[in-house]
Parts: structure tokens; C-alpha cells; sequence
């Protein structure tokens, strides 16, 4: 009695997996499906699901008919930038704050928490404003240094650091290593763990980034992005025609993310399960 | 002698490391906050000197409640905060239950969690064109069971509602992960010793599984209201076709109002409303959680 209670039970359990996960694949498959297509069968009606003959060149026109190379070469830039510039301020935040005693170290950390509550939408004004004021606008510092430091970065590499046992450090000071030293050759390469999670998340949350390139790129067209590029094209789908190239373009626009992703998956999710946010 | 100099060459080295940051959290973080509460007492427009924009005392945030969209919005975000959090919290627990002990749980994790990864955009695009009255497969597939076509996302009825699926959709991938982090974290031993007194798998869902989620939940629920109280990208992409004041949220309003209309200090007023809106609501759920006895699993 118990045991066919149980087999049901599975049944239940694996069906509802199952048929949940359908509902995650459809949009994936359709994506790729209709990326394929020919505009024609991509606005037939009823809509086809599967083209009866791929066409690859898609892949090769969207680079000819949108402005596609500049607007990845664009977002490749600003993601990894942004992703080297934190991780460096984060290791150096983080050796500070874990290894170094100094006055206000306390206080100091608590805000770097705080800065975190904030909504993102309290600094859209103020650091267009600067951006601005700095003469930035049309080019690529506009995009990266308004996201060169992360709270989270830091209090990540703080956490990580804290677990470097001290007398390794206490046995480099003997040899009269300076501290300069000590962070380049023992902090960094014990690190490499939590900066690769930090990296995974920056460069992700970077390349995914809209509403700031949105902004940066309303006032300097040369600055589009690959999500903001795609997007215009998508919103006037009256007047651009070739739909079904955006999606090929989009397909381009996921790869490098679940490439980076499947390589470094250890890493993404241990991020994931310190923060709660797909990216920062 | 020797221990204060080495003190205090530790301070310099400190903050010698600490510079970039500083500077940093000095202008894009404390001078920001600051210029935001200033300019929001402010008629101000961006083409002129912000110190020469006139002073216009609480008008902003006056102009604001009396303006339709503006409560629209506002209504509009709280629907979807709350839903979408809790939908969110509800489905993804579900699915990591039943995702634990499963056969190829990574192969459905990476299922479950690739709209994660996807930029909000894409998302927002590609529900976009499942969503389209003719050509869409919502429809299509709705269809096979006998329902009747909608206008998804230009009906005032249901543009709001289908945004909230999408944000369900593409939104659960990363509460189940910290969810089946949370269930492995709970010691086996529990579920053997409720086996043995006879427990059935409901009771040890209720009485096992849940409060010791407790602080997975409250993590999830914090962190879920923050994001959601601020979605923009997927109603930016999809809510365009539908009546403005049935899917306005917040920080569309503050976009359009800030860099569409210009006029920056009614944007600040309602981005300063959103922050205490975050504040208060993060408060309460810790306080509720507290009532509920959450020290004890701390």
C-alpha cells in the first residue's frame, strides 16, 4: 500500500517537473526556432514552430543589416572593464578590511554595507549630472566608472580573506615582505575562488546591464550596447522589417552569458546563493 | 615607539588601499544622495546650472500625488512587487522539493534557471512575440485547450498580468537555487525520526521543511521586494502597446519623467518616495519575521 502511495507520489513529482520545465524551454526553443526562419514564416499566422528550411545566414545578415559588431564590441568592452575594475577595488577593499586595523574600520564597512539598500534609481539623475560635468558622455568611462566599485564585491572578498590563515601572513612579514607584497603574492592568488564568482557575476550583470547604457545612449547614439541596440530595433517593429534578424541577433546576445555560465557554473551559483540576485 | 610608528604606517597602508573606494562612494554615492534630495526641492531641467534652478519647496512631491499616472504607478508597483515575490517564493519552493532527490536534478536546475541568466530584455522581447494576438504560440497553445485568444499586452485587463508571468517566469531560476541550498543544509536525521513516529510527507513539509526555511524565506522575500519594487527592463519592453495607467510602474515613470520630460527634480522627489517605500517595506518583513520566532534558527 505504501509503496504504490510513494510510485505515485514520483509520478506526481517527476510529471510536474516535467511539465513545468516545458513551459521554461518553449520561449528557448522558439527563440532559436525563429531565428531561423524566413520573415515570411516568422509573421505567418497560424505561427509555424519549426522552419521548413533553417536559414543560416541569418546569423551572417543581422551583422550586415544592423550595426551588430559595434554594438558587442561595445558591450564586451564595458563588461569586461567594469569586471577587471572591481575586482581589483574589491581584493583591495577586502584585504583592507579583513587584514588591515585602522581607525574608523568599523564605521567604514557598515556604510559600504548601507550603500547597498539603496534603489538603483536614487543615482540615475545625480550621476548623469556627473557624468556630464566630467565631459564623459560620448565615451566609454560614462558606461564603466559609475560601476567600478561594488559593495558587494567587497564585503565578498572581505568574507574570503578573513579565512587566509593570519600566520601566513605573520611568517611573509618576518621576511620583511611589505604589504604591498603581501596582498600581490598571497592574498590575490588565494583569493582566486571568490574573485572568480565575483567576476562570473559583474561580467554577466554588466552585459545584461539596459537602463543606464539606455540613458548614456539616448544622448550618445555611438555608446549602444548589444540589449540597448536590440531593444530599439525590436520596439519599432512597424517600421524595421527584418524581425527575425533581431532574433538571430539574440540568440548572439545569450551565448557569450550561458557559455561563461556552463564553464564556470561552481562559481555563478555559489554567487547566486551569497546574494539572491542573478547579477549586481 | 616602534609599535605606533608600525600603527600608524598600517593606517596609511589602509587607506592607501581604501582610496579608490572612497573616492568612489564620495562622488557616485554620498554627493549623489545628497544632489538627489537637493534637486528634488528643485524646478530644474538639466540644460541650466542646477544652482540656478528655482527653488520650489515640496511642489515636486505635491505635483506627484495629484498626478493619475503617478498613483497609477504607484498602485501598479505594489500589485507586482507582491505578486510577482510571492509567486515567485511559492513555485520556485515547490519545484526545489521536488527537484531534491531527483534524477538528473542538474540537467532540470540548468532548465529552470537559463531565464536567469538571459537579460531581462531578451526576455522581455521574446515574451513580446509569444504574446502577439495572431502570430504568437500563447495564444496557439491556449488555443489546443479551447481557450479563446486574448490581447495579452495591449488589453488594460491583462498587459499587467501577462508582465508578471514573464518576471514568474524568468525570476524563479535563482530561488530555487538558494532553496536547494537551503533543503540540503536541513540534517536527514529529522525526516527519519518524523518517519518512525509515523509522519506523513505533508506534515514534514509543514512542520520540518518550512520552519527551518524560515530564514532562506525572509532572505528571499527581502531581496525579491527590493528587486521587484524597481523592475524596469521587462515593462519597459512589453508594456509599450498597453493603456500607460495599466502597466506604469515607478521606475518607468521616474525614466520618462527624468530623461523623456526633463524635469529632473519631480523625477528625484518620486525616486526619493521610492527609497522610503524600499526602506519601510524591508523593516516590516524583518519585524513579521521576528514575531515568528526567527531567532531561534539564527
Amino acid at each position: 500500500m505504501s509503496k504504490k502511495r510513494a510510485k505515485i507520489t514520483e509520478f506526481v513529482k517527476y510529471t510536474s517537473v516535467a511539465g513545468v520545465g516545458t513551459i521554461m524551454v518553449i520561449p528557448f526553443f522558439w527563440l532559436v526556432s525563429a531565428s531561423l526562419m524566413t520573415l515570411n514564416e516568422f509573421i505567418s499566422v497560424p505561427p509555424k514552430w519549426i522552419p521548413s528550411n533553417p536559414q543560416w545566414h541569418n546569423y551572417v545578415d543581422v551583422f550586415q543589416h544592423i550595426p551588430f559588431l559595434h554594438y558587442y564590441i561595445n558591450s564586451f568592452i564595458v563588461a569586461v572593464s567594469v569586471t577587471a575594475l572591481v575586482l581589483l577595488t574589491s581584493a583591495m577593499g577586502g584585504y583592507a578590511f579583513a587584514k588591515l586595523d585602522f581607525v574608523g574600520k568599523k564605521p567604514l564597512f557598515r556604510f559600504t554595507l548601507s550603500t547597498m539598500m539603496f534603489p538603483a534609481f536614487l543615482f540615475l539623475i545625480p550621476n548623469f549630472y556627473l557624468i556630464k560635468l566630467f565631459g564623459w558622455v560620448s565615451n566609454y568611462l560614462s558606461l564603466i566608472m559609475p560601476f567600478a566599485v561594488s559593495a558587494y564585491g567587497i564585503f565578498l572578498l572581505r568574507q574570503f580573506i578573513m579565512s587566509i590563515p593570519p600566520d601566513l601572513i605573520d611568517a611573509a612579514k618576518i621576511d620583511g615582505a611589505s604589504h604591498f607584497a603581501i596582498f600581490t603574492k598571497i592574498i590575490i592568488p588565494l583569493s582566486k575562488p571568490a574573485l572568480a564568482t565575483l567576476a562570473i557575476l559583474t561580467f554577466i550583470g554588466q552585459w545584461n546591464s539596459f537602463l543606464w547604457p539606455l540613458i548614456i545612449t539616448s544622448f550618445s547614439p555611438q555608446m549602444t550596447t548589444v540589449p540597448v541596440g536590440l531593444s530599439k530595433l525590436s520596439l519599432a517593429f512597424s517600421t524595421y522589417t527584418n524581425q527575425n534578424l533581431i532574433l538571430a541577433g539574440m540568440v548572439l546576445q545569450v551565448i557569450p552569458v550561458v557559455a561563461l555560465f556552463l564553464y564556470m557554473q561552481r562559481y555563478y551559483i555559489k554567487g547566486i546563493v551569497l546574494t539572491g540576485f542573478g547579477g549586481i | 615607539m616602534q609599535v605606533s610608528k608600525n600603527r600608524l604606517r598600517e593606517n596609511i597602508v589602509a587607506y592607501i588601499f581604501l582610496s579608490p573606494i572612497l573616492l568612489f562612494f564620495t562622488v557616485f554615492f554620498a554627493f549623489a544622495v545628497g544632489f538627489s534630495v537637493w534637486v528634488s526641492f528643485k524646478q530644474w531641467n538639466m540644460l541650466i546650472s542646477p544652482f540656478s534652478a528655482p527653488n520650489v519647496g515640496l511642489w515636486n512631491y505635491s505635483s506627484l500625488f495629484s498626478d493619475p499616472l503617478f498613483i497609477s504607478a504607484l498602485r501598479n508597483t505594489i500589485v507586482y512587487a507582491f505578486t510577482t515575490t510571492i509567486a515567485v517564493l511559492i513555485l520556485s519552493l515547490l519545484i526545489a522539493v521536488a527537484l531534491n532527490n531527483i534524477k538528473g536534478a542538474a540537467v532540470w536546475r540548468f532548465i529552470y534557471f537559463a531565464p536567469t541568466i538571459t537579460p531581462a530584455v531578451a526576455v522581455g522581447m521574446i515574451w513580446g512575440y509569444l504574446y502577439n494576438p495572431s502570430r504568437g504560440i500563447v495564444n496557439e497553445i491556449l488555443g489546443w485547450f479551447g481557450i479563446p485568444s486574448h490581447n495579452w499586452l495591449t488589453d488594460p485587463r491583462y498587459a499587467l498580468m501577462a508582465i508578471m508571468i514573464t518576471a514568474v517566469w524568468a525570476g524563479m531560476g535563482a530561488s530555487i537555487l538558494i532553496f536547494t541550498a537551503g533543503l540540503k543544509a536541513i540534517p536527514q536525521s529529522y525526516y527519519d525520526a518524523a518517519k518512525i513516529d509515523g509522519a506523513s510527507r505533508v506534515k514534514m513539509f509543514w512542520s520540518i521543511t518550512l520552519p527551518l526555511l524560515k530564514p532562506t524565506i525572509l532572505f528571499l522575500l527581502v531581496t525579491g521586494m527590493i528587486g521587484a519594487w524597481q523592475v524596469f527592463d521587462l515593462v519597459y519592453m512589453m508594456g509599450t502597446n498597453a493603456p500607460a495607467s495599466s502597466v506604469e510602474v515607478l521606475s518607468l515613470y521616474m525614466y520618462n519623467t527624468a530623461f523623456v520630460d526633463f524635469q529632473m527634480g519631480k523625477a528625484s522627489a518620486a525616486a526619493m518616495i521610492l527609497f522610503v517605500i524600499v526602506l519601510i517595506t524591508t523593516l516590516l518583513i524583518l519585524k513579521a519575521f521576528r514575531k515568528g520566532g526567527l531567532e531561534s534558527y539564527e
